[in-house]
């Protein structure tokens, strides 16, 4: 079991570091960014001057910005063109290959792209004598939804997935080794030998999933409401961890009962996206802070499924071990 | 290995595991799928980043149409307390105002999109809703290597013209990149995991390069064998409850057949199962051919977890860390596929590729599958090596387990350097590992890190094999027999590594990091590389030397001997990249 928890430990350690690692690697807005410009150029160099983070240096060919780039004296070039006179505008970007900048070079261009797409609409609209709404300034990492919509649903789940698969594990290994007729001689009563069974694969996830927001915090992901996303993990494990050990006893065979586990347990997950808020979108909800009532409805909804679920199973399933 | 007996005992594999599966559990995965099925319809618009950022905005507001628009935003009535207190992200009243949190940017820079987005749609019915289109193009810049196999065209449709400009100075090379041409997923999965993503060609289009489709694709190819490892490992571990393996084990046929006979039904079903990961992603005979050898290394590492777990649970961790652990060594480099050479190491990069509709150099596929296969064989042949009756149906404590691994492998003493040999390719693996994860720190910190890394895991792959032999009495315990085994030892690590070497070919020396793992120098002169070919030499059979004389002694005086022989090692690696540098 300490190896065990050993793994589990270092499993959580290195995918939260590699992933949270990689996401802050791609936190734009962490550097300056120079470049080099030909071509049309004077509304993207007002646009770069707007930005203190950007510099500009204008040249007068193409091959001329491209040489500077080349010698490392800008980190991107961009070549804005306008074929047809006054309409549509051609911008080439060249970025550097093989360079850890690289994303931040890519992500800045596309911003200050955006920003000039968004001049070029206003004078469009404005001569066409349409009302657009104006767009509001403020650059953030791309990253943050996905660290709450995805990354932190991931490491909630995950555990939950291998506890419900251990539950089941301890339970088809009593019967493959034939050592199930030792429980069920001894004075204990079918539910306390059920418990037994399941109970640390029920407290693990939870306690799992704390420890995962505490390696969030430390990498600087704060997580707004801990106690709720522990008590729907705890449910959900609940339900994972009696479906698991229900399944095991009904299969007595491992490759049976992880198979079908592994199914119904994906099933279930899909079947939470039918629900007005998806699982995973009550996590993101609860991690970043958005959460509303029927946010916490939901939570309710699963603690009760939860408690439901492991007591049915509890009762239905401890049946076949005496 | 006599290819029949193979055959028939992977014949009973199959019938045995038909019969495994039953009616039964199938039944109840079909009512579970049709359960799914019939939610399906009401899944389909619940999506993963709705209502993530709260945006107090008036109803009779020109933003509250983009507001309302965005499933990632709710619109809320705006309030001044509301805002201040945290409840409100962003809060539109004659301007717009972000709380000062990183919630609060990303809710504002969601917004900014909300509204462009709603801007382009006013101006879609006048045909200028997007009037800039952008052209972006990677270079390489400054670089001596000229062998850039690694960079050949990214997405074959617009080379033309473009691509030759200013490829003669300098040893540049413009090219296109893989504007997502041709690069289609099923059912939008990635807009859907982003919650991004723009109109190709427009500068919301540009995707920079931390391609999530990497990650998208690691686990669209290894969940489903997630599947076909369970069922393998459990029908490994079963053969070691209750003796069950004995018959087997009691009958005319090697081990080796055995565990081959053992493995070829899993192996065809993975195959299986990639390629049909491959037409689901519109992938084609490339990817099956590049993703094979994961799903063999997958087996290897499952099969060596369930010959050494202890119990069920202990597999399922087994299983879990397995899955991990390849799927990060293959996501990683991938992730570096439109930019860097190192990602030529994941399989997925050649995946990557063959979706954008170009072809990947045969380089990538012998760089990215050669030492995955290598390492599968030695890992295979390291298992059969406990499939015997002492370790399988015993509770022998896992290191003694390991021990005996690998002094199956011990016949005479020249052996320990073929062990040397034979496990370069993890060296190699555990060392591509650390430097994918330290790719992140600065290079101060990476660096020296990645030297003492390397220097702890190639001296205990060397001298392992050595106590071993000590341990299991292969060898006799003296001091000149510990020097002769330590210098064999070193020797076969030293050529081992050499090979290793040729990395070179796919410029994984271009990365800095790549370079302090590996001890590439590219740029040196003759005699500095004549220097450089023997101080390993020396280094390697010395340490190895040290260790081995101490393994010689017995466990305590192992670890203080490989503790000295790391030492030396690292004071080494520092006075090469201080002298080279």
């Amino acid at each position: 079991m300490v190896l065990a928890l050993a793994i589990q430990l270092f499993i959580a350690a290195f995918s939260s570091f590699l992933v949270v690692g990689l996401v802050s690697l791609y936190d734009p807005g962490s550097g300056s960014v120079e470049f080099a410009v030909a071509g049309d150029t004077d509304e993207i160099v007002d646009i770069v001057e707007d930005e203190d983070a950007w510099t500009a240096t204008r040249h007068a060919t193409r091959a001329e910005a491209v040489d500077f780039f080349e010698r490392g004296d800008a980190d991107a070039v961009l070549f804005v063109e306008r074929p047809g006179g006054g309409g549509d505008v051609e911008v080439t970007v060249i970025a550097p290959r093989s360079d850890l900048r690289t994303t931040l070079v890519v992500s800045s261009a596309r911003d200050l792209l955006e920003r000039y797409e968004d001049t070029e609409r206003e004078r469009r609209a404005a001569s066409l004598g349409v009302e657009t709404v104006e767009v509001p300034e403020g650059e953030a990492s791309p990253y943050h939804g996905f660290t709450y919509a995805v990354l932190v649903p991931l490491l909630m789940f995950l555990p939950v997935f291998i506890s419900g698969s251990i539950a089941a594990d301890s339970v088809t290994e009593e019967f493959e080794r034939g050592t199930l007729d030792l429980l069920r001689v001894s004075p204990l009563s079918d539910a306390a030998v059920f418990d037994g069974k399941t109970a640390t694969a029920v407290v693990i996830a939870p306690a799992q999933a704390a420890l995962w927001l505490a390696l969030l915090s430390l990498n600087g992901v704060v997580v707004a409401s801990p106690v709720g996303l522990i008590a729907l993990v705890a449910g959900v494990t609940a339900v994972a961890v009696g479906f698991g050990a229900s399944v095991a006893l009904s299969f007595q065979e491992r490759k049976q009962a992880q198979f079908v586990y592994s199914v119904g347990v994906m099933a279930f997950f899909v079947m939470t996206f039918a629900l007005p808020e998806p699982s995973a979108n009550t996590v993101a909800k609860l991690a970043v802070g958005s959460a509303t009532w029927a946010t916490y409805g939901h939570v309710a909804v699963y603690v009760v499924l939860g408690a439901v679920g492991y007591a049915v199973a509890r009762k239905v399933a401890g049946r076949k071990l005496s | 290995m006599r290819p029949r007996k193979v055959l028939r005992i992977a014949r009973w594999e199959v019938s045995r595991s038909a019969g495994g599966l039953d009616r039964r559990s199938l039944a109840y995965a079909l009512v579970a799928l049709l359960l799914v099925a019939g939610v399906a319809p009401f899944a389909v618009d619940g999506g993963l980043y709705d209502g993530l950022y709260v945006v107090g905005v008036d109803e009779e507001s020109g933003y509250h149409d983009a507001v309302e628009r965005s499933e990632t935003l709710r619109a809320v009535e705006p309030s001044e307390e509301a805002f201040s207190s945290g409840r409100l992200d962003v809060l539109v009243t004659d301007g717009v105002r972000a709380a000062d949190t990183g919630k609060g940017r990303a809710a504002v820079s969601e917004l900014r999109d909300a509204v462009r987005a709603y801007n382009a749609d006013l101006l879609d019915g006048y045909d200028t809703a997007y009037p800039v289109s952008v052209d972006l193009r990677y270079v390489d810049r400054g670089t001596a290597v000229s062998a850039d196999d690694a960079s050949e065209s990214v997405s074959g449709g617009s080379s033309g013209g473009d691509g030759t400009e200013g490829g003669t100075d300098g040893g540049t090379d413009v090219e296109a990149s893989g504007e997502e041409d041709g690069f289609s997923f099923p059912s939008g999965g990635l807009d859907g995991v982003l919650g991004q993503g723009g109109r190709a060609g427009t500068p919301g289009g540009i995707t920079p390069p931390f391609p999530f489709s990497s990650l998208v694709l690691a686990f669209a190819f290894l969940v489903p064998l997630n599947f076909v490892i369970q069922a393998y490992s459990t029908s490994i571990m079963n053969e070691r409850i209750d003796r069950r393996g004995v018959l087997t084990l009691a009958s005319p046929v090697s081990r080796y057949e055995i565990v081959a006979g053992k493995t070829v039904p899993y192996f065809a079903i993975a195959l299986g199962t990639v390629a049909v990961v491959a037409v689901a992603v519109s992938g084609g005979v490339a990817s099956v051919v590049a993703v094979a050898p994961v799903a063999f290394v997958f087996l290897a590492l499952t099969f060596v977890g369930s010959m050494f777990a202890r119990s069920y649970k202990e597999l399922t961790f087994v299983t879990v860390f397995v899955s991990v652990s390849v799927t990060s060594y293959v996501f990683v480099p991938a992730v570096f596929t439109d930019v860097d050479p190192i990602a030529a190491i994941s399989p997925l990069s050649i995946v990557v590729r063959d979706l954008q509709g170009a072809t990947a150099p045969v380089s990538w596929y012998l760089f990215s599958g050669a030492p995955l296969v290598f390492s599968s064989a030695v890992l295979f042949s390291l298992g059969a090596g406990v499939y015997r009756e002492e370790d399988m149906f015993t509770q022998r404590p896992v290191r003694l387990k390991a021990l005996d691994a690998l002094v199956s492998w011990l016949h005479r003493r020249a052996s320990v350097a073929k062990v040397s040999v034979l496990l370069i390719p993890f060296v190699f693996v555990a060392q591509l590992l650390v430097v994918a994860v330290v790719f992140a720190l600065p290079v101060g910190i990476s660096v020296p890190l990645l030297l003492v890394v390397a220097a702890v895991v190639e001296e205990t792959a060397k001298s392992m094999a050595v106590y071993a032999g000590f341990v299991s009495s292969v060898f006799e315990r003296t001091t000149p027999n510990a020097v002769v085994l330590g210098a064999l030892s070193g020797v076969g690590f030293f050529v081992g590594e050499k090979a290793a070497h040729l990395a070179q070919v796919v410029g994984l020396d271009r990365l800095e990091v790549g370079r302090a793992a590996l001890g590439i120098a590219s740029d040196a002169s003759p005699l500095v590389l004549a220097v450089l070919l023997v101080a390993p030499l020396v280094l390697h059979t010395v340490t190895t030397c040290i260790a081995s004389v101490g393994a010689s002694y017995g466990k305590r005086e192992f670890g203080v001997g490989l503790s000295a022989a790391v030492a030396v090692h690292v004071a080494y690696n520092l006075a090469v990249v201080s002298l080279v540098a």
